[in-house]
């Protein structure tokens, strides 16, 4: 699907749907108003209020303290997500870091360590620019019952698309003379609590994951500066894995010869070896959370739309799996009963997702679900439900929209 | 009705009958839009909730939650390893408050007026809690700032002490009692203020 077919999509969409669009804005409205008096916002921090001024109106704020905030699956039908629609996830405060004087540390198992700002990253290292997907970890936690704790992330909100520009942490690492028994790279954002004793936010990945090509320390969005909420001026991406490993405001990279330890890799992020029944308690063996699943969500029609029956209509989505690659979705009008293959755009770059399509004439009139399950070239295909887990990660159940069909 | 209302009349309906639908369907086809709480259900460790669980993050994470005693648990030890400052004995307050009225497996007991009463604490106390202070300070044990006590010891016989505490906790400070600054409470009206920093110079 072309970005005009998409515009024409959504053009269509949002006359026929234009209830829905005044629905999905009403509760940010809400928000606003009820909005408790908040405490002053510490200096050196950027208020949620000029955050949110830059992003699409639709995008609602799950919690406005860390702020957490997403749009659902209709407004994410561009090939490339724009900045204004790129879900956004904190832990902490959002800082005003300069990109004139933030600088990151390369530290521990290297032969160099240097401290490098903006600047020195785009003098010293090749530029490379690549889409990838970045999803919270949580995102669709809403799906799971019972609900786990955490942001409620709706079903389809909390990944995004966009294209990141920076070095590759492989180019920075051989540079500072990455020793040969590193095991584990740890990334800590610079980024603060409300009090100087909140820990930092920090994470590590595997030292395969860390070396490999796409893994970035981005200085650019979508072909502008990262903003401020996105990390500004600089911050990691590691494509397709838990968000949380790519870490914003980025302050300090560190090789080790372990996993590192600290509340964002031992009470957080973790995921049983072995499924478990609903409710259960973490087990003392879970798994650190690396790559997504496979998954895919329906961005047309929006739920709700209305339609013309005969008139031909494009189904168009998304659809990722993490460190593999999209073999096929298949789509199902008849609650799973029986599905069609959609059409795949080609690939793009290595971890960015694939858009599909589905040419559809509705035959009959009334209410019209269809339902979405990806496949990945590994034969794992999407759960109808995804398996239970205490925090509530990587929700890939059939993502399913409703839509009327009129005469 | 200008066709804006008629709209968004509309609109309502319609995220009205989606909620309905959704009720037989595999998953939400629209997330319900329920805002959840911003207070607390009141009760024996409501304020203290409030207080260390207002620190870093909006009270709605606590509301729109309802864990089994296990999982409250957990949450509380991940709270604390990423820097929640409290005591074993209030860590223990909380979760006793958490697991009473934010239970999936149980619903909250029914509001009892007497008990209420009882428990209620008096008026320096009760500001100390709603105002946020005992999320850093307790009477007698260092949290993340001085206890009470070692305020009052170190200003008694300081005439001048409750107008200068009076404008650091408005303004904040830094350094007397260690590394961590007391962040600024502008939002605190001085005859509040003056009541609170008199209640606590008398703490020795």
């Amino acid at each position: 699907m072309s970005h005009d077919e998409t515009d024409q999509a959504r053009r269509d969409f949002l006359v026929a749907g234009a209830g829905v669009v005044l629905a999905a804005g009403l509760p940010r409205a809400a928000w606003a108003a009820d909005a408790p008096k908040p405490p002053a916002d510490p200096p050196g921090t950027i208020p949620n209020k000029i955050v949110l001024a830059e992003k699409d109106p639709a995008m609602k704020p799950h919690s406005e303290r860390p702020l957490t905030a997403s749009v659902t699956a209709e407004y994410l039908g561009d090939d490339v997500t724009p900045t204004h629609r790129h879900f956004v996830r904190n832990n902490l405060l959002t800082p005003d870091f300069d990109e004139a004087t933030h600088k990151v540390e390369i530290a521990g198992l290297v032969d160099k360590p240097m401290t490098l700002t903006v600047a020195e990253l785009r003098s010293r290292f090749p530029a490379v620019t690549t889409q990838a997907m970045l999803e919270c970890a949580g995102s669709g936690r809403t799906g799971y019952t019972p609900r786990p704790r955490g942001t409620p992330w709706p079903t389809t909100g909390g990944m995004s698309c966009s294209q990141w520009t920076g070095a590759r942490l492989a180019d920075v690492l051989r540079a500072a003379g990455v020793r040969a028994d590193a095991v584990h790279v740890a990334f800590t954002g610079a980024d603060f609590g409300a009090l100087p004793t909140i820990p930092k936010v920090a994470r590590s990945v595997p030292i395969a994951k860390a070396m490999e090509q796409h893994t970035l320390i981005a200085y650019g969005m979508n072909g502008g500066a990262i903003p401020k909420i996105h990390g500004h001026p600089m911050r990691v991406v590691v494509p397709s894995w838990a968000g949380s490993a790519s870490i914003k405001w980025i302050g300090r990279i560190e090789v080790l010869p372990a996993p590192l330890k600290g509340p964002y890799m031992d009470a957080s992020y973790r995921i049983p070896r072995e499924p478990v029944e609903p409710g259960s308690k973490m087990p003392p063996d879970a798994l650190m959370t690396e790559a997504w699943p496979v998954k895919s969500i329906i961005t047309h029609p929006a739920p709700g739309a209305q339609v013309s029956r005969g008139k031909p209509m494009l189904i168009a989505g998304k659809a990722w799996a993490g460190e593999h690659d999209i073999a096929r979705v298949e789509l199902s009008f008849d609650e799973g009963r029986t599905w069609r293959n959609a059409q795949l755009n080609p690939a793009g770059d290595k971890y960015a997702w694939r858009t599909f399509s589905f040419a559809y004439t509705p035959a009959r009139g009334g209410y019209t679900t269809v339902l979405a399950r990806a496949t990945d070239d590994a034969g794992n295909t999407q759960p109808l439900v995804a398996a239970w887990n205490p925090l509530g990660y990587f929700w890939n159940g059939w993502h399913r929209v409703g839509f009327t069909v009129t005469a | 009705m200008t066709s804006f209302q008629r709209v968004r009349g509309a609109a309502v309906a319609f995220a009205a009958l989606m909620c309905v639908t959704a009720g037989v369907s595999i998953a939400p086809l629209r997330a319900q839009q329920e805002e959840p709480s911003k207070t607390l259900m009141p009760g024996k460790g409501a304020a203290l909730t409030m207080a260390k669980c207002s620190i870093c993050h909006d009270i709605t994470h606590v509301t729109r939650s309802r864990l089994s005693r296990d999982e409250w648990e957990d949450n509380i030890k991940v709270m604390i390893a990423r820097g929640m400052p409290a005591q074993p004995e209030e860590d223990r307050q909380i979760l006793e408050y958490l697991a009473t009225y934010y239970n999936r497996d149980k619903p909250p007991p029914a509001a009892d007026p007497a008990a209420a009463a009882a428990g209620a604490a008096p008026a320096p106390e009760r500001l100390l809690a709603e105002r946020g202070c005992i999320a850093c300070h307790a009477l007698d044990k260092r949290v993340i700032g001085p206890s009470y006590r070692e305020v009052a010891q170190k200003y008694r016989g300081d005439a001048a002490a409750t107008t200068r505490l009076v404008a650091k906790v408005k303004e904040g400070g830094a350094g007397a009692w260690g590394q961590v600054p007391m962040p600024p409470h502008p939002q605190v009206p001085d005859a509040e203020l003056k009541q609170l920093v008199g209640w606590i110079l008398q703490q020795n």
